[in-house]
């Protein structure tokens, strides 16, 4: 496969669509490494992690053709599956509900792809960087939220703070990642 | 659904974009967000920021097995097969996967008593009150595949009247970790998921729901996790045109 990784996802995303079974090797050989390190952040044990990441790749596998690339990046789209599948394992029997949910609004019109306005070779290292930089209250609220799949109500409780102090956290937390990310051209 | 104001909206929007809100509240907040484009950008902003959260993870190397459990996943199931929706089982007819078509299943073989479920006895099924069922039962027994499950047995009793079956098996093999067993009814040849069980002791009980005359056979597979259709060829299969009253 030749061309700007960009080009490349979506040349994967046209013969996924096809059933082009060697597109979602590609896939797999691009970005397995990504899913199951995001799997095992959350899951925290291998073979669990490895159990989301095959679900997930099905996910993409058994679903693509509802894939539209103008919203969104089949990244993007994987590593929503791999997310909801590993926290609908952490957090216990709720898969179901929540991968209807959670697949069909990454699809939502509304809301514009994450790496649409980033470059598909990411600044990585940039965006943990401006995770780091955040005070660790903040950093671990939204680490509570996204990798341990935690309502705000439930984060409230954990750290023992009122409700209203999570909901600013998570706020903060988030423009200043922004703010840190657009001043370095990561986000536009 | 109570509707959200302005003020409200902005407070929840940050834990919407990390899905951190309980449900009905993510529903009040999409609810608002298709009115209020202001709220919408904001809201679309917090998401994109909150999902790159995944890119601050360090890549992982799997274990050579996943990839190649992948590929083998794939070719045993067709592209683009939206999962059937598991509480209809009169859904569109999908295609099955490769190894699917290949089921044969046996005749089933006669089974004489209503009971036999609870003769199992197995802890699952304990309890069940067969007496006090007023329809008369059907009984199916099933053998386990001769070479992925030998010795293996289900035995499966419908009650017509309450359109409710009750599973006993044993002897099935041995799940690895991360494995489930899988219960499919399949009407047409299209196999709709009737539940898993995860027992570590190779005997099964289970209670299924549906109206069996719809369905020609019942199958067990061995799956990794639950899916919305089989992943590998069942290590048991049985006809429901037979069964005993």
């Amino acid at each position: 496969m030749s061309g700007e990784p960009e080009d490349q996802d979506h040349h994967m995303a046209a013969q996924l669509k096809r059933g082009d079974s060697t597109a979602l090797e590609s896939l797999y050989d691009r970005y397995g490494g990504l899913a199951y390190g995001l799997a095992f952040r959350i899951l925290n044990d291998r073979s669990a992690a490895e159990d989301a990441v095959q679900e997930a790749f099905l996910a993409v596998w058994r679903n693509a053709s509802g894939f539209d690339t103008s919203r969104g990046s089949l990244r993007n789209w994987l590593l929503s599956i791999v997310r909801n599948r590993a926290i609908d394992r952490l957090r216990g029997n709720v898969r179901i509900h929540r991968e209807v949910q959670l697949e069909s609004a990454e699809h939502a019109p509304e809301v514009p792809d994450a790496w649409q306005a980033v470059a598909v070779d990411l600044e990585r290292k940039q965006i943990r960087d401006g995770f780091a930089e955040l005070p660790d209250a903040q950093r671990r609220t939204l680490e509570l939220a996204y990798f341990g799949g935690y309502t705000h109500v439930e984060i409230a409780s954990r750290m023992q703070v009122p409700l209203g102090t999570v909901k600013g956290r998570m706020r903060i937390g988030l423009e200043k990642m922004r703010s840190f990310l657009v001043a370095r051209g990561v986000v536009g | 659904m109570t509707r959200l104001d302005e003020a409200e909206a902005d407070d929840l929007l940050a834990a919407y974009a990390l899905d951190a809100l309980p449900e009905a509240d993510a529903r009040r907040v999409e609810e608002h967000l298709r009115t209020c484009s202001e709220h919408r950008a904001v809201a679309a902003e917090l998401r994109q920021t909150s999902s790159m959260l995944s890119l601050t993870v360090e890549d992982r190397e799997p274990s050579p097995e996943l990839r190649r459990r992948i590929v083998e996943a794939v070719k045993a199931t067709p592209a683009n097969s939206k999962p059937v929706d598991r509480g209809a089982p009169q859904a569109a007819v999908v295609a099955l996967p490769r190894r699917f078509r290949s089921w044969r299943p046996r005749p089933a073989r006669l089974a004489v008593a209503a009971t036999v479920a609870i003769g199992l006895g197995i802890s699952a099924l304990i309890g069940y009150q067969v007496g006090l069922v007023t329809g008369r039962p059907v009984a199916y027994t099933f053998q386990g595949d001769a070479s992925a499950a030998p010795g293996a047995e289900a035995r499966l009793v419908y009650f017509k009247d309450r359109k409710e079956a009750v599973l006993a098996a044993s002897g099935l093999p041995k799940l690895a970790s991360g494995q489930v067993y899988e219960m499919w009814l399949i009407k047409n040849g299209v196999p709709v998921d009737k539940g898993i069980s995860a027992s570590a002791t190779g005997d099964l009980g289970a209670k299924l729901s549906g109206d069996l005359s719809q369905f020609q056979q019942f199958a067990i597979t061995i799956e990794p996790g639950e899916q919305q259709l089989p992943t590998t060829k069942p290590i048991l299969i049985g006809n429901l045109q037979a069964g005993s009253t």
